[in-house]
């Protein structure tokens, strides 16, 4: 089967959706077919061009092509008659994040009667999450089944020995709140440690890290990895910690930080905001839910590392709440083609 | 720099403007740019042709993109304010095929005021580049003829070109390319049945056509030439081609009025071995000088076989043409350097 993988892209931005279907294609060639990427630019800014990009998508034409997987809004308007879509996300400014504003009143009703046209026909409808399902629902009346994201390249995240660091991994910014990390750390004893590493989105979310890193004192007990590190290099980091954490505000999904950890066998703390990740995340049982500011930060990070025989009971049940779920790729592969 | 480089393409078929897209990132990555490729699916259907269009111009791409570099059509009707062509071809059935058998639509006055709407979007588009490159000076002339646009030929190099070296001369003449009605591998077969020494063929690729290589194998059957033709019809991987063009005495290529030079032609050349071409070749003819890189003939087998025979009997001139072959692409500045300089400043 020759498989098209529509997808969005903002240029010069990589990021979770980006690699989902990277795997995702790599994934379809394993199981035996063709697959390609096809990658539509699209950029929110400004919004009176919105429509004009909508259109973009309708009037593209393919041939020689078996099947479309659409992930995104609008890209998954591309026209095709045999489409499955895996929607991760729809033009929440529109939705669940509506302002009100009179501007986008139009919008609103032109993106939600074309998205309801879209979807109408579908006969194979998944999201990622079931915040994404129940939202697809609320506001379009349309049902859909939900589809996990495997973890990928799952054979990295082994896990290995437990070394007392706590490991933040993911894109560094204000919504995933690595500074309380560091906070909390100025509050812990001086056997616990903690590395972060990744991308930061911008310079001054990087300059926020160093400067509170610096007026803390924490240097000593603190490694800071910024930048765009490869694969194998945060999988190490991953299997050696004693646990990781985590701490998006209200994500939709369950994160592939903490599904990466999951994996590892690693007890995972997070936010009681953190949304989505609370479907892995349970506390005392696979790791810890707290109130995000550094005081209860601070006492977990501690008893993380200083109870380390009740962390990695903890670990385990994360892993096995994790494959409890059955997300694999060959097993995603499968229902998205059947 | 920040630069992005829009294309069309088909899905889940290779060849096009793929290999110069492809090269022309892994360069601009190599000397430290940051490279967006943007590739969107194009259906060749005229009815399909102006929605199509209209897509590509619906594509907003931010201004933060500092060079916006666009291919094939109709990529280069994306708007940008840095936006600079390569334009490899037109959509030919509109153009210099307009009216031939190559052309679907019917010569009626909806069509002529259809082709007449094509060429006048096609030009706005072209003016609003800040240059326009082509790959050959006959996509250069269509332009000057078409759409009243000035041009310059940038012609496309090879990727990690210095792979290709100079090794022997054994006694065959080699043709590797896809194995096409086009691109006249017959021509070279009803050749050898008239050469008067031992030269040898030897000819390789995949194909699209079966019937074609079908009569390949009848041609080389009934003129008796199994044993100085050799033929695989065969995908040839990147290590064997290099081996091949190092060892072979020359190498042919001889496509129908095609628009550039052509790959097997520089891959000829990097491995300083003449070439051998028709004067119908079209943009070949751009690269290959008679007597001097290689051989121009009538597309003959009789005046092909009187090269291969040449080539064969005396082999300081053959070598020496390839030495040639070898400065004619410094000769016409074909490099990556020439590229980068032209496309970025």
């Amino acid at each position: 089967m020759k498989v098209l993988i529509v997808n969005n892209m903002e240029p010069f931005v990589w990021g979770g959706g980006e690699e989902l279907a990277v795997n995702l294609q790599r994934n379809i060639i394993a199981a035996g077919h063709s697959a390609e990427l096809l990658r539509i630019p699209f950029a929110y800014n400004p919004p009176e061009n919105i429509v004009s990009q909508m259109l973009m998508c309708q009037n593209l034409c393919l041939n020689n092509v078996d099947k479309v997987i659409a992930l995104k809004f609008p890209a998954y308007m591309i026209p095709h008659p045999n489409k499955t879509f895996w929607i991760l996300h729809q033009f929440r400014q529109v939705y669940d994040l509506f302002d009100g504003r009179p501007e986008m009143q139009e919008l609103k009703k032109l993106i939600t009667k074309a998205d309801n046209m879209t979807f109408s026909g579908a006969s194979r409808l998944f999201t990622n999450s079931n915040i994404t399902k129940d939202r697809l629902e609320k506001y379009n009346g349309i049902k859909s089944k939900v589809l996990l994201p495997p973890v990928n390249q799952p054979e990295l995240f082994t896990g290995g020995d437990s070394q007392a660091y706590i490991f933040a991994g993911g894109r560094i910014n204000e919504m995933k709140r690595q500074y309380l990390l560091i906070e909390a750390l100025a509050k812990t004893p001086s056997n616990v440690r903690l590395i972060i590493a990744g991308p930061p989105d911008t310079e001054k979310d990087k300059d926020q890290l160093l400067s509170l890193a610096e007026k803390l004192e924490v240097g000593d007990r603190l490694k800071l990895d910024l930048g765009f590190l490869p694969r194998e290099k945060i999988a190490d980091y991953v299997n050696g910690a004693q646990a990781c954490a985590y701490l998006p505000l209200d994500e939709d999904s369950l994160g592939y930080v903490s599904m990466e950890a999951a994996t590892a066998g690693k007890a995972i703390i997070t936010g009681a905001d953190s949304g989505g990740l609370l479907n892995l995340v349970k506390n005392d049982i696979t790791g810890w839910v707290v109130q995000p500011d550094a005081f209860e930060l601070a006492s977990v990070m501690t008893e993380a590392i200083c109870n380390k025989q009740r962390t990695l009971e903890k670990g385990i049940a994360a892993r096995s709440l994790w494959n409890s779920f059955g997300a694999t790729w060959p097993k995603t592969v499968e229902r998205l083609l059947a | 720099m920040k630069i992005a480089l829009c294309t069309s393409f088909s899905p889940f078929c290779l060849g096009g403007a793929r290999n110069i897209v492809d090269w022309l990132e892994l360069t601009l990555l190599e000397r430290g740019h940051q490279v967006e490729k943007i590739c969107l699916p194009h259906v060749d259907d005229p009815k399909l042709l102006f929605n199509q269009m209209a897509s590509y111009r619906w594509v907003n791409l931010p201004d933060s993109i500092d060079k916006v570099i666009c291919f094939r059509p109709p990529a280069h009707v994306i708007p940008h304010p840095n936006k600079v062509l390569w334009f490899i071809h037109h959509i030919r059935a509109m153009y210099d095929l307009w009216g031939s058998k190559y052309c679907p639509m019917p010569n009626t006055e909806e069509a002529r005021r259809f082709r007449k709407a094509l060429i006048s979007a096609d030009t706005a588009a072209l003016n609003e580049a800040k240059k326009v490159f082509t790959n050959s000076k006959v996509v250069s002339q269509r332009l000057g003829k078409y759409n009243n646009v000035q041009s310059k030929v940038l012609y496309p190099p090879l990727f990690q070109a210095e792979k290709f070296h100079y090794a022997r001369q054994n006694d065959e003449i080699l043709y590797l390319c896809r194995v096409e009605d086009h691109k006249r591998q017959h021509l070279l077969v009803e050749a050898m049945a008239h050469t008067r020494t031992a030269v040898k063929l030897r000819i390789a690729g995949v194909s699209g056509s079966p019937r074609y290589v079908k009569r390949l194998r009848s041609l080389i059957k009934k003129h008796g030439l199994s044993d100085r033709v050799v033929f695989n019809n065969c995908y040839v991987s990147e290590e064997e081609k290099i081996e091949l063009y190092a060892s072979c005495l020359a190498v042919a290529y001889l496509p129908l009025d095609e628009d550039s030079y052509g790959y097997p032609s520089l891959e000829a050349s990097y491995s300083c071995k003449p070439i051998i071409t028709t004067t119908d070749a079209g943009g070949v003819l751009e690269l290959v000088q008679h007597n001097t890189n290689g051989y121009v003939c009538e597309p003959d087998p009789k005046a092909l076989a009187a090269a291969m025979d040449e080539l064969y009997s005396d082999r300081d001139a053959a070598k020496k043409q390839g030495v040639n072959a070898r400065q004619r692409i410094e000769e016409l500045d074909i490099s990556w350097d020439n590229v980068v300089e032209s496309l970025l400043s």
